[in-house]
């Protein structure tokens, strides 16, 4: 599989990472099997957090057994310097091991939680004594929210080095600065930033729960996801290309065969494609009166 | 605003914008004439025959814009504008939609208007694969177009004809670029041309109209939708 630096962090990782959310919902002999299936591809970089139920307790004990061949992504969603401590040595304990390659500042969505971790007493002061003690090498943050404020999150966290946000067809056809995860790649590429990309494979949001109730969506994604090899084929080329470094597979361990299947074929995506698919999302997604031509 | 198309972002990419008096001919619903002003062009002529359109593209762009937009409804083979006033034009989805004999009478207007060594961007439709499906619903709008007004409706145009087409105007092409390959039929597309079937067959008698309508409806539902064929964009030059 390809591998491409990771920003400036000395790590190759490959074109794909493995959302270890997906080994949540397996019992552990399935969880074991799937990152036995996940290594065979060649992946090398894994990512999970506290918040993913048991995935790091699943993790586990194949990424004791195969820890030099493994760079880990972890995350908190802890704003202050106690809470942060104590998940860091807690998602430790949970997965066996004495380093998380990369930490990640999770969910960041609102610019007050900016100020609280970069302030005295915030996760960020907790997160670099970890990375001063060994505990952890790199600093990152992912987001979903507006790109601005990852913009103002690399002005003001001098030490970060990698980020992970949204970005597909849909994602990139907007205009809106909401939706302006370009302006981050490009920061990102200027900084020497690394990039990791999600949501690479959501077709929509799952209907309503009056329409769908949650216990009957048959996927564990908080979105509905594209689930046939085709697309996912597609998608997983179309982030690639984007210029990201990596990208994170779906949540759900049935898409997940799928996934590594595409990342290994991956050969690029010449533009006219990439903007046919932007072209077809924005027009899938349109709600005003359409027109003839593209 | 809605997003400016990644077709005109990536057709005006490598020409040169900012500060230039444009005409975007064949104005629609405003799709390049936005993405010319976000390019920070001077001006823009948004010319356009059809009085929906021009007050389409005004209600989309016109707040802010005031004083680099005039959105001008005219005919594309005989405009207001003054012989070598424009830096660069656009027309972007137009060709197609202009027969043979309209396309020749426009390109000499257009290169009436346009400074010498000033430029031009035509983006558009490849003729589709024989097989494709898409191919049958145009058909139909051709043939309705035919009864109707006694002219197609659409004509793909290959680069090469475009190319030559412009050439006895004076213009050279300076690249060629391809926009979109396969080009995403949606249904949304779809239904536009059905739409185009719907307004002839109205102007037909029943007996005729009903029928065609039908099958405009019919084919949409059976086409869905299609990913086929190109679009194209070719940047000229026009001599000094």
């Amino acid at each position: 599989m390809e591998t491409r630096a990771l920003g400036d962090t000395g790590q190759e990782s490959t074109v794909l990472t493995f959302g270890s959310i997906a080994l949540n919902w397996l019992e552990q002999e399935g969880a074991n099997q799937l990152v036995e299936l996940v290594l065979d591809h060649g992946v090398n970089h894994f990512d999970v957090a506290p918040t993913y139920g048991d995935a790091e307790l699943k993790l586990g004990p194949k990424l004791r057994q195969y820890r030099e061949e493994v760079f880990l992504g972890c995350k908190t969603q802890e704003r202050e310097y106690e809470g942060a401590a104590r998940k860091i040595d807690r998602s430790l304990n949970r997965l066996g091991i004495d380093t998380i390659d990369l930490y990640q500042i999770h969910g960041l969505e609102y610019e007050d939680e900016l100020d609280t971790i970069t302030a005295d007493g915030g996760a960020l002061e907790a997160i670099r004594e970890a990375k001063a003690a060994g505990k952890i090498d790199h600093i990152g943050l992912t987001s979903h929210g507006d790109p601005g404020l990852i913009l103002d999150a690399i002005d003001r966290i001098d030490d970060l080095e990698t980020v992970m946000f949204p970005l597909n067809p849909v994602v990139a056809g907007k205009d809106d600065s909401e939706y302006d995860y370009e302006a981050v790649l490009d920061r990102c590429e200027a900084e020497g930033i690394g990039t990791l990309g999600i949501k690479a494979f959501a077709k929509g949001s799952w209907p309503s729960t009056d329409e769908l109730a949650e216990a009957d969506r048959p996927y564990a994604n908080w979105y509905e996801p594209v689930d046939t090899p085709a697309v996912i084929r597609e998608r997983f080329d179309f982030a690639a290309a984007q210029g990201l470094d990596t990208v994170v597979s779906p949540g759900d361990p049935k898409l997940v065969a799928m996934v590594l299947d595409a990342a290994s074929r991956f050969e690029g995506m010449d533009e006219a494609r990439q903007r046919a698919l932007i072209e077809e999302a924005r027009h899938d997604d349109s709600p005003v009166p359409e027109q003839l031509h593209h | 605003m809605d997003s400016v198309p990644e077709t005109v972002t990536a057709a005006l990419a490598d020409r040169q914008v900012e500060g230039q008096v444009c005409l975007e001919a064949g104005a629609g619903v405003g799709n390049t004439t936005a993405g010319l002003l976000a390019a920070g062009a001077e001006r823009v002529y948004a010319v356009t025959n059809d009085a929906d359109h021009a007050a389409v593209v005004r209600e989309r762009v016109g707040d802010g814009n005031a004083d680099r937009l005039a959105v001008v409804e005219a005919d594309l083979r005989s405009t207001p504008l003054s012989t070598d006033s424009v830096d660069l034009v656009t027309a972007h989805g137009l060709c197609n939609v202009l027969p043979p004999a309209d396309l020749d009478a426009a390109a000499a207007e257009l290169t009436r208007v346009t400074k010498p060594d000033g430029h031009l961007v035509v983006d558009d439709y490849a003729v589709p694969p024989a097989g494709a499906a898409v191919n049958r619903l145009f058909a139909l709008e051709n043939a309705a177009a035919q009864v109707v007004d006694g002219r197609p409706a659409l004509t793909f145009y290959p680069p090469a004809v475009l190319a030559a087409v412009f050439a006895d105007h004076g213009w050279t092409v300076e690249r060629k670029k391809t926009l979109l390959e396969p080009v995403p039929w949606t249904e949304a597309h779809l239904d536009a041309h059905a739409e185009v079937v719907r307004e002839y067959a109205e102007m037909l008698p029943d007996s005729l109209g009903e029928p065609l309508a039908a099958m405009a409806e019919d084919l949409v539902s059976a086409i869905g939708s299609e990913r086929t064929g190109t679009m194209y964009s070719l940047a000229f030059r026009l001599a000094e």
